[in-house]
Parts: C-alpha cells; sequence; structure tokens
C-alpha cells in the first residue's frame, strides 16, 4: 500500500512496486490525462508535477512516491497559471492531436514561474524533453512567451 | 514495455539500506537511468532499495577546501545553486544542459557516478576536479577518486553490496578556471564527445578528461596534458569521425583555458 | 476568399473547437478507454529478422493464455495487392507462421489481467529458431538467392518502366549530371502509438474494435475479409489519434488479431503498442535509393531525366496501400514542377527483411524532391547560373495552367515562379552570398532551395489504376438538424490532428450561417458514419469539405422550405443565412424553430414538405480525379561547423499556396508540423540496421526526433491560387510541409561544403556523414 497525495486528495494505492507512477495514476485513478508516449523518459507525455516539479511519470515507480504530493492535468483546473497558458495554446494554435499537450502544459507551466524572464531561446531550450510531433513547435513557443510577457506587464 | 516484478523497500537510514543491499537489494536513487532500464526489462533486479531520501544522502558541506555533495543530491538542485558550485557556476551550467528539466528534478549526481555511463557529464567533468567519493560497504567506509573510478562503460570502483554516499570537490584556488565542451546536436541527448579542463596554477594543477568514450575517459594529467590526451584519442579505437570529435571538443576546451 | 464576414466561415482563423478537452486533458485515446472485465494483451515478437520457427514451448501453466498462429486456423492472412502488372503477391500472417521475415514480427499473441504479467508470460515462451540468411540491404536483396518470399523468382515486388529513348539527347546535351542519392528508413514517430481495445457484443453480434487509426472504415472492410465476418458484424470507432502521418492508416495484424481474440476468449482485450515496439518492429517508411542522369543545355534548361529508383519495401504488402505504391509512385511524380518532355524512369520495389514500408507523410515526394532539387543545384553549379534562375528557366509558368507534364499528371493551377520568387525574395539571398564570401574559417553559411507541388485528394480513376483493395469514390456526409437546432455533421474521414471539428464547422456556417458552436462532427465510427477511404493522401479538406458542403446546402433548401412555410413567404423568396431563415421583408425564424417544427410540431408543416426532413446524405467529387496540386518553395540557410559536421539552421522561409484555406490558422499549423518532421528527415531521423537486419535504435535516445531547439522560427509567405476543380477552391496540403525540407537543407549544406570539395549524397545528413565527405575531400 502506497499513500500519497493526488490532486490534492490523500489516496492510498495497492499496486505492485513495479507499477510505474503514470500507470497508477491511469489504470488505478482513471486519471487518463497523463499520457504515455515511450516510458524511457525521453518524450515528456507523461509528464506530472511531482513534489511541486515537473517529473516524468513512466520512470518514477508509484510505490517510490509514497508521502508525495501529485498533480495531473486534471489537478490544474483550477489553476490560474494554467488558464492562461490553456487560453494562449488555443489562440496561438499550439496544439494538434492533443496527445503531447498534458505534459507539454505542465513543463510550460514550470517554465513560466521558473523563468520569468525567459526570452525565445531559453524557451526552446526548456521545451527539450517534451516532444511534439504535430505543430512544429511555434504555436507552443509563442503561447509560452506570449503568457510570460502578459506576466511581465 | 513494463518492468519485471521487484520488491521494493524503502531504508530509513544507511545502515538500513546496507542491510537491504547486503540482502541482494540494488539501490534505487532518482531512476532516471535505472527506470528505462527496469522498464525495457535491461535490468531485472528481484529487490530495489530506495535511497533517494535519505537524509545522509541528501545533505551537502562546505569547508575552505572541499565542497560536499549527498549522492542523492539532484541535478537540478546543482542548477538552480540550491547547493554550492566550487567553480562558481560552471557546475551549475553543466547541471543545466544535463538531459531535460524533469528528469534533472529526479535525477542525481550519485546516481549518475553510480551509473558511469561514458557519455554522461558528472564523471568527466568532477573528474577533471579531482573529485571523489565515499562509499560506504559491509567494511565500513572508505574513499575513492574518480579518477580511478570508471573502470569501462557502466563499470567502477563500487562493489556490490556498497552504496555511494557522496562526492567531495576539491576547491580550485583563485584564478583556477574549468573548461568544459560537450558536443551534442540536441539539448537533452546523449554526448558525442565531452572535454573537461581544470587548470590551476596556484595547485600547478592541469588535468584533462575526454569523455563519451563508450568506456571510461581518457584522463591526462600535468603541463602536456593536453598533447598526450590528443595522442590517447589518436589510439582510441573508435570510429574515425567520432575521434575528430573528441580531437574537437578537447581543442576547444583548451581554447577556453587558453582564452 | 472572405468568410462572408462572420469571422467564422472558410477562409477565418477560427480557434479549434476540439483544444479546450485536449488542454483539460479529457481528450480519449484508445489507451483511456475502459471496459469492465477486459484484459491486456502483449505480443512475443520475433528477435530475428530471417529465421524458420520452429517449436514453440509454452509452459504448462501459460497454455490458456498463448495463442499462435496455429490457433488462428480460421484467420485469413492480409492480402494487400496491387493491379499493376508484374505485381508479387505476398500474404502477411496475422501471427509469424513458419518464419519470421522482419524483426519484431508478431509470433505469439499473450492475454493477462496487465501487460506487465502478459509480458512476463512472453519471456517463458520458447522457441526454436532456424536463422535464415538476412537481407537488409535492397540492392544486395536484388542480387541474392536468397528470398524473402520462397515462392517468388526473385526480391522484386514490382518493377515499373517509363521508356524513352534518351540517346540523341544523351550524345548531345553539353551538361551531364549524374548522382547517387540515398534516403534512410524512417519510423513515422507519432508520439501516441497504436493501439486497440476489441470487445464482442453477443448483443448484436458484432466486433467492437476501438483502435487509433485514420481510416476506420478501411480497417473494418480488413477485419471483415481476415475474420470471415460480414460487415455488419463488426463496427470500427477510433477516437481521439494521437498523431497519425501514414502511421495508423493500415489494417494492423494487431487488430485482426484482437477481434479474434476478443470472440475466442469472450472478454474484452486490449493491447497498446510501446514505443520499443514502434521502434523496433515498425520503422516502415522512406527507404529509398536513386542513380540519376540529367541533361541540360548551356541554359540551364533540363532537356531529358534518367533515373533509377529502388525503394526498400519490407517484408510484407501492407493494406491497403500495398508495397508498391511508393515506388510506382516515384515515376509517376519525379518531374516535380518542372516542364521538361523526356523521361525515363525504372523503378524497382525491394523485399527485405524489414518491417513493411508504409506511406509516410509526403509518401515517395520528400525522396523525390530531393533527388530533383538536388539534380536542379547540379545544374546550377554545372553552368554557374544561380540556383534560382536556374529553377525559374524550368518550372511550369501561370499562363501554362492547367498543365499537363511529362507523366500525365494536370497541375490544376498556381504560380510556381512568385512561389520561388517570393520565398527567395525573403531569404535574403545577396546578403548571404556577401557573408559567405567572407568566410575563411571552420563555420560555413549555404544556401538552399526547394519547390514542389504536392498531388492531393486524387480520387478513383487514380487509385483505380493502382489496382489496390481501396479505391476512393465519391465521399460522402451526412448534416443533419436536431430538434432544437443543432447541427450534427457526420464523415467518414477522421482527424488525428487536423481539426475538422472546427474547419467543417466553418464550411456548414458558411452555407447555413449557422454557429459553429452549434455544430457537432460525428467521426470515426464506421457505425454513425458514411463510407469513406479515411484521412490520407492530404484530401479531408477537399473531399469531407466538398461532401459537408454538399449536404449542407440541399440541407438548407429543405430549412428553407419549411422556414418560407413558417414566414408565410414564397418559398423560392426566402434566404437561409445567419442561423435563420429570412423572408423579403425581414421576418425570420430560426433553425432551431424550424428544427422544432419538423420534429416536434410536424402540423405545422406544409403539405409538401420532402419527407426526407433534416437529415441528408450528400456525396462529392472535385471536377476531376486527377486530384488538387497545393505547391511551396522552401528557401533556407544553414551554418555548417565544419569541424564538428554540426548543421544549424538559420532563416527558413516557406512560400505555400494550398488554395483556399478553410481555416488559415490549421493549414499553417500544418505546414509548420510538417516541415518539423522534414527537418527531422534532412537532419536526424535514421533507424540504423545491423548486418543481420537487426534495428540499432530502440528508444528515443537513440532514434532522435526533433525538439523545439532543432526548429528554427519558420516564416510563411501566403500564396492563395483557387483551385478549379473543388467546391471553394481548397487544395490538400497536409502532407506539403514534409516535403520540402530535406532537399533545401541539404542543398543548403552542400553549399555551404562546396567550397572544401566535399557534398553529402545521402539523408539525415548527420555529422558522421559530413565529416566523412569532408575527410573524403581530404578535410
Amino acid at each position: 500500500m502506497t499513500t500519497l497525495t493526488v490532486n490534492g486528495i490523500e489516496t492510498t494505492l495497492d499496486v505492485p512496486p513495479r507499477t510505474h507512477l503514470a500507470d497508477a495514476l491511469r489504470e488505478t485513478l482513471g486519471l487518463t490525462g497523463t499520457h504515455l508516449g515511450c516510458e524511457h523518459g525521453v518524450c515528456g507525455a507523461c509528464t506530472v508535477e511531482l513534489d511541486g516539479s515537473p517529473a516524468r511519470a513512466c520512470i518514477a515507480f508509484a510505490a517510490a512516491c509514497a508521502g508525495a504530493v501529485v498533480r495531473t492535468i486534471e489537478g490544474f483546473e483550477y489553476d490560474s497559471v494554467m488558464a492562461e497558458l490553456r487560453a494562449a495554446f488555443t489562440a496561438h494554435h499550439a496544439l494538434q492531436c492533443g496527445y503531447c499537450t498534458p505534459g507539454m502544459l505542465i513543463t510550460a507551466r514550470d517554465i513560466v514561474l521558473r523563468i520569468p524572464g525567459a526570452d525565445e531561446a531559453r524557451v526552446r531550450r526548456e521545451l527539450a524533453g517534451n516532444l511534439c510531433r504535430c505543430t512544429g513547435y511555434q504555436g507552443i513557443v509563442d503561447a509560452i512567451l506570449a503568457v510570460l510577457a502578459a506576466r511581465r506587464g | 514495455m513494463k518492468a519485471a516484478a521487484f520488491d521494493l523497500v524503502r531504508p530509513r537510514t544507511v545502515a538500513d539500506a546496507l542491510a537491504a543491499l547486503a540482502d541482494g537489494a540494488r539501490p534505487l536513487a532518482g531512476g532516471q537511468s535505472l527506470g528505462p532500464m527496469l522498464n525495457f526489462r535491461l535490468a531485472t533486479p528481484e529487490r530495489l532499495a530506495d535511497i533517494r531520501t535519505l537524509a545522509a544522502l541528501r545533505a551537502h558541506a562546505e569547508t575552505d577546501d572541499t565542497i560536499t555533495w549527498g549522492a542523492a543530491v539532484t541535478h537540478a538542485e546543482v542548477e538552480d545553486g540550491r547547493v554550492p558550485d566550487p567553480t562558481g557556476g560552471t557546475l551549475r551550467a553543466i547541471a543545466g544542459h544535463i538531459a531535460y528539466r524533469a528528469v534533472r528534478n529526479r535525477g542525481t549526481v550519485g546516481g549518475s557516478l553510480a551509473h558511469a555511463d561514458p557519455a554522461a557529464d558528472w564523471i568527466s567533468a568532477l573528474t577533471a576536479l579531482g573529485g571523489s567519493v565515499r562509499i560506504a560497504g559491509p567494511e565500513g567506509e572508505r574513499e575513492e577518486a574518480l579518477t580511478g573510478w570508471m573502470s569501462g562503460a557502466f563499470a567502477t570502483q563500487l562493489a556490490e553490496g556498497e552504496l555511494l554516499l557522496s562526492v567531495t570537490i576539491p576547491r580550485p584556488r583563485p584564478g583556477a578556471r574549468l573548461a568544459y565542451r560537450k558536443l551534442c546536436r540536441k539539448e537533452g541527448e546523449f554526448a558525442m564527445a565531452i572535454a573537461a579542463v581544470l587548470d590551476d596554477p596556484a595547485r600547478a594543477i592541469r588535468r584533462v578528461v575526454v569523455g563519451a568514450t563508450d568506456g571510461a575517459p581518457i584522463i591526462a594529467e600535468g603541463a602536456d596534458a593536453g598533447p598526450r590526451a590528443h595522442a590517447a584519442i589518436d589510439a582510441w579505437p573508435g570510429e574515425a569521425w567520432k575521434a575528430r570529435l573528441l580531437h574537437v571538443s578537447l581543442d576547444r576546451a583548451l581554447g577556453d583555458i587558453a582564452a | 476568399m472572405a468568410d462572408g464576414g462572420s469571422g467564422k466561415g472558410v477562409g477565418a482563423r477560427l480557434p479549434r473547437k476540439e483544444d479546450d478537452r485536449f488542454l483539460r486533458g479529457k481528450g480519449r485515446f484508445v489507451a483511456d478507454i475502459r471496459i469492465p472485465g477486459m484484459r491486456e494483451v502483449a505480443f512475443l515478437r520475433g528477435p530475428i529478422a530471417h529465421a524458420r520457427i520452429g517449436a514453440i514451448t509454452v509452459p504448462e501453466a501459460h497454455r490458456a493464455a498463448v495463442f499462435t498462429a496455429s490457433d488462428l486456423t480460421d484467420v485469413a492472412p492480409i492480402r494487400a495487392y496491387s493491379g499493376l502488372k508484374g505485381f508479387r503477391r505476398s500474404d502477411q500472417p496475422v501471427l509469424a507462421t513458419g518464419k519470421v521475415r522482419h524483426v519484431g514480427e508478431a509470433v505469439a499473441m499473450i492475454v493477462a489481467a496487465t501487460r506487465a504479467e502478459a509480458e512476463d508470460i512472453a519471456g517463458l515462451i520458447d522457441i526454436a529458431w532456424e536463422p535464415l540468411p538476412a537481407l537488409v540491404d535492397m540492392a544486395e536483396a536484388r542480387a541474392t538467392t536468397t528470398r524473402v518470399h520462397e515462392e517468388w523468382p526473385d526480391n522484386i515486388v514490382l518493377e515499373t518502366f517509363v521508356d524513352d529513348d534518351l540517346s540523341d539527347i544523351a550524345a548531345t546535351a553539353p551538361i551531364v549530371i549524374r548522382r547517387s542519392l540515398r534516403t534512410a528508413r524512417q519510423c513515422m514517430s507519432p508520439i501516441e502509438g497504436r493501439g486497440v481495445v476489441a470487445e464482442w457484443d453477443g448483443r448484436l453480434d458484432q466486433l467492437v474494435m476501438w483502435s487509433s487509426a485514420q481510416m476506420p472504415h478501411i480497417t473494418r472492410s480488413g477485419l471483415s475479409e481476415c475474420l470471415g465476418l460480414d460487415h455488419g458484424q463488426i463496427r470500427v470507432i477510433s477516437p481521439d489519434v494521437g498523431g497519425g502521418f501514414g502511421y495508423k492508416g493500415i489494417l494492423l495484424p494487431e487488430e485482426v488479431a484482437l477481434g479474434w481474440l476478443a470472440r475466442r476468449i469472450g472478454a474484452p482485450v486490449r493491447w497498446i503498442e510501446d514505443r520499443f515496439e514502434q521502434l523496433s518492429a515498425n520503422a516502415n517508411c522512406r527507404e529509398h535509393a536513386y542513380e540519376l542522369t540529367a541533361y541540360a543545355d548551356g541554359e540551364g534548361t533540363l532537356l531529358a531525366l534518367d533515373c533509377e529508383a529502388m525503394v526498400d519495401a519490407g517484408a510484407y504488402s501492407s493494406y491497403p496501400f500495398s508495397a508498391c505504391l511508393e515506388a510506382a509512385q516515384i515515376a509517376s511524380i519525379l518531374p516535380g514542377p518542372y516542364r521538361f518532355g523526356r523521361y525515363r524512369c525504372r523503378t524497382f520495389s525491394v523485399a527485405t527483411n524489414k518491417p513493411p514500408i508504409l506511406p509516410y507523410r509526403g509518401v515517395a515526394r520528400t525522396g523525390v524532391c530531393y533527388a530533383i532539387e538536388t539534380v536542379m543545384d547540379a545544374i546550377a553549379e554545372a553552368t554557374g547560373i544561380d540556383i534560382e534562375t536556374v529553377r525559374q528557366r524550368n518550372l511550369v509558368r501561370s499562363e501554362e495552367m492547367p498543365y499537363t507534364n511529362v507523366t500525365n499528371k494536370v497541375f490544376d493551377s498556381g504560380d510556381y515562379p512568385e512561389a520561388l520568387r517570393r520565398a527567395a525574395a525573403a531569404l535574403d539571398i545577396p546578403t548571404l552570398r556577401a557573408q559567405q564570401a567572407s568566410e575563411t574559417g571552420p563555420v560555413r553559411t549555404g544556401v538552399g532551395l526547394s519547390i514542389f507541388c504536392e498531388q492531393g485528394a486524387h480520387g478513383t480513376a487514380v487509385y483505380h489504376g493502382w489496382g489496390i483493395p481501396m479505391v476512393p469514390g465519391h465521399e460522402q456526409a451526412q448534416a443533419r438538424l436536431t430538434p432544437d437546432g443543432v447541427l450534427e455533421l457526420r464523415i467518414g474521414a477522421h482527424s488525428h490532428g487536423q481539426g475538422m471539428e472546427t474547419s467543417l464547422a466553418q464550411v456548414a456556417h458558411t452555407i447555413l450561417g449557422i454557429n459553429p458552436a452549434a455544430v457537432r462532427l460525428v467521426h470515426g465510427d464506421t457505425a454513425l458514419t458514411p463510407y469513406s477511404t479515411g484521412t490520407w493522401g492530404s484530401r479531408s479538406a477537399v473531399m469531407s469539405g466538398g461532401a459537408v458542403a454538399a449536404a449542407c446546402e440541399t440541407l438548407a433548401k429543405r430549412i428553407a422550405a419549411i422556414g418560407a412555410h413558417l414566414l408565410q413567404a414564397e418559398a423560392g423568396s426566402v434566404r437561409v443565412e445567419d442561423g435563420s431563415v429570412v423572408a423579403p421583408g425581414g421576418a425570420s425564424v430560426t433553425l432551431r424553430e424550424v428544427a422544432h417544427t419538423w420534429y416536434r410540431a410536424p402540423q405545422l408543416l406544409p403539405r409538401d414538405v420532402d419527407p426526407a426532413g433534416l437529415d441528408v446524405t450528400a456525396g462529392y467529387k472535385p471536377l476531376s480525379d486527377g486530384g488538387t496540386f497545393s505547391y511551396a518553395a522552401h528557401a533556407c540557410a544553414v551554418t555548417v561547423d565544419t569541424e564538428t559536421g554540426f548543421v544549424t539552421l538559420g532563416r527558413y522561409v516557406i512560400a505555400e499556396d494550398g488554395g483556399v484555406c478553410l481555416n488559415p490558422m490549421i493549414v499553417d499549423g500544418q505546414v509548420l508540423g510538417g516541415t518539423a518532421q522534414g527537418i527531422g528527415t534532412a537532419l536526424y531521423e535514421e533507424m540504423p540496421y545491423d548486418g543481420e537486419a537487426q534495428p540499432l535504435a530502440a528508444s528515443l535516445a537513440d532514434y532522435l526526433l526533433p525538439g523545439a531547439g532543432e526548429i528554427p522560427r519558420i516564416a510563411i509567405e501566403h500564396m492563395e491560387t483557387p483551385s478549379p476543380l473543388t467546391r471553394f477552391g481548397q487544395k490538400g496540403i497536409g502532407e506539403s510541409g514534409a516535403i520540402g525540407p530535406p532537399a533545401a537543407i541539404a542543398n543548403a549544406v552542400n553549399d555551404a561544403l562546396r567550397p572544401l570539395g566535399a557534398r553529402v549524397d545521402a539523408l539525415p545528413i548527420t555529422p558522421r556523414r559530413i565529416l566523412e565527405a569532408l575527410a573524403r575531400a581530404g578535410r
């Protein structure tokens, strides 16, 4: 039994140690907004917030996350920064198939909060761990830059 | 693929961890290298000991001459300056280019040193700085200099049942420089070539480390360390184009020192 | 086209209706589907590229969980033929039968409570392999006596030949260019892999299958053929699809296997492809080899082109496109947008022990653009004419449109020279040339151009000519007004990121004036939508866009008739606009009121009302089956670090003409995303194989997909020449972006290397290839 906090709710999971966090979230808790793209930590589709920072849910094992605080895309429903990013992603056509989008948003939110002065080159560098096969990234980069600019006022 | 079945234990102390390792467990720190290997079933340990949150491994300490990072200090903690950087920023910058932020948030310095991927950053950078690691095992604790740490790709002086506790980095003296060049085409990609050069005139140290050699790094010391490292690359058995990249990375790092 | 000023119709940059669910993690992809009692499937895949399968030993405890070819006796193999003369048929077994012909071919299907447990069982199965020589290279496969398919006389799937006697030109042409080019085998790599959930519905006596599929109706036809079920016994649902690009435009052996399994074990089953399976078993596109000879005059005019091309078709013929489409298309589209008159081209589709080839975004176009544009730069170099001028001298001109080219393609409309002029001008080549002239150090600038046209939405006559299992006919759409005035559109094509929920709502808005927010698109379900070949070949904007327009036009007439009656106006005098029926005097009734009348208050309907009601099925074809031709010019600057072989993309400009854009924002997105994939093809993506045909890139750390840092900011210059063939003048453009980059980038890299005497003639252009080329040049 592993107890952790998922989207603000203390949750007890009964999964074998080999179950990675993404599978536990998806299969046990039904939080299917966390997507699996590679299961080896490269593509970023499974990125969640783990103890306040983005992390790969596919190579973190649920049993090793006892006591952790996890936020998935579903947990940002009422987050104001995420609301700004959602609006910007739509305005800048930053998604097509939508599969990479939840992980991309969690990384984008971290960029906005951690590096408020980020320029385009920095945003592109920080996005290295989130692959998108549809957009060519331009809309994603523009959306994040727009939120950064708006927050700088 | 999904990982093969394993047990997970979560020791509270180093002693507990050592007991777990003696019982056959393999240490799991940030899991950013081991996790993929488990998912690919390239690693199929029966038992893992989660050491990521052990207090002793999370600590860091400073003396006048050294800085010590616990083995479970993360790359992101180095990147963000949450632990001291004896080079005044070079190690922070190196940390900031390891894999991706989400990986850096979990991946640990000790895990990287223990995993010993030839293309990884800390092996080369901390070896150039003259770092050493502290190891706990059934026989007690010991120190190993990083210059002799790797015996080959993914092979180190760490024995079964031993736990890497920390890495200690001598403080370069004023006027010293660490040059670090990593050649990779894509941010986060494993390096195609690495060169790290420490020039510390006050201590009369010049140390060159060439990494991403598919094996233990090339290490050369002394005033002619640069030419000797180039000669070692010439003798390196890999493909010519990769040797050329090693030469180029070394030239550029030496150039940074000279600049 | 103006969108009528509402900002919501055809031509408007309307934000996408589908975004909201994805931005909240509420998209529903196949792996998100849960059915009570669902079991998980893993496949045991052959680890050897070519081997006979001996005894398969399954531990006693797991016998009931493991299924092999010997269990699937009532399943027919996948059979994708072509009617082209000389095509050799091969069967693709659903589970390997007798031998395996590529690494990753499924040999056994294991069902368990979890995927991990199924993989555990797979690890316990022992197979006695008898290895056979593996054919890894297509040239070698043409020469050897080893056969991928024993019953064939050689390993040639199909040979095609466009013949012309070039001897007079060969004897006299002042410029003769020869080039040998290779392109790498790639993996299309949508971020979501394939996946299947299958359930047998006993009440309906029906297989219900959810699959991440671009062509659910074709999947259903293929399942019917393999499983011996009639179409009514099969329902295929394709939910949200996490990227396709051709990777999901196929009948999967796994779909057939799970369809069989769900019925056999009486439980829902699920298989989700993982990245290791995708990379190791399904690097299945793009591998071409060209031997080109081009003849030109001293003014840079291309006189004739002679080509022998090979495509590594892999081990089987995939359904429905077959193993020969790629090579045969090379022959028909290599001439590109140019107007030379003499042409010879021999192509070979060669079977090897690699995964069966599939058409990837751009299909053969990416390779042929690289080939012909390499020729153009070679002519420029040989004649001393600049790279833009030499192309301008050979391009089809706008006043020649519609133009029938040397392979009888009919280019519908456009101004190719203007696209090139705009792209080149935006790049500012003179400044780059001045920069180059000043360079003496290791970092060299290069300039590259490419231009191409892309046939899209080609139809019946073209595909009947290929003779493959799928021939697109009229595309149908259904338009239905619900009792509360919502417009439901149903199409058989499917989105995998193209935003059709938005763009087709814009089409409906243009016809009916209905608010796009009140339009719902139903697609991706064979039970709910009209038959369609699906989404492939840059066709949905033209075909489904045309069909939706046709259905809405008929619906508008029926709405008008009822509305006029309610307004007590002459039937012919009312207009349907802005979501209402408006009488000449300005009185109006809303679509909602009209719909309410038909469904809920029929006593108010006119006596002569059309009894078909507010539910219309309409079919559509463009005026020609030959397809639309969108086109684009790509112009880019690169810097090459000649010490490391690293290439950095500088300014990148695209002048693009996709005709009238239903939604220009979505079109830009397609172009930008395609271009990023083309950059991957140019610089990064390659599945290397060892001498035993073992794939060497098993993870995304080895198979490099471009990230945000590898893609430059791309500038798009818009042109908009309507197609005379389509409903709104729109052209197919979904694949376009992926076609131009390898040619433009390769030309730019070779431009940078030219002063050093080096040239790279293969994709992707990696540091290794550049450094080896420099080494060959003595650098």
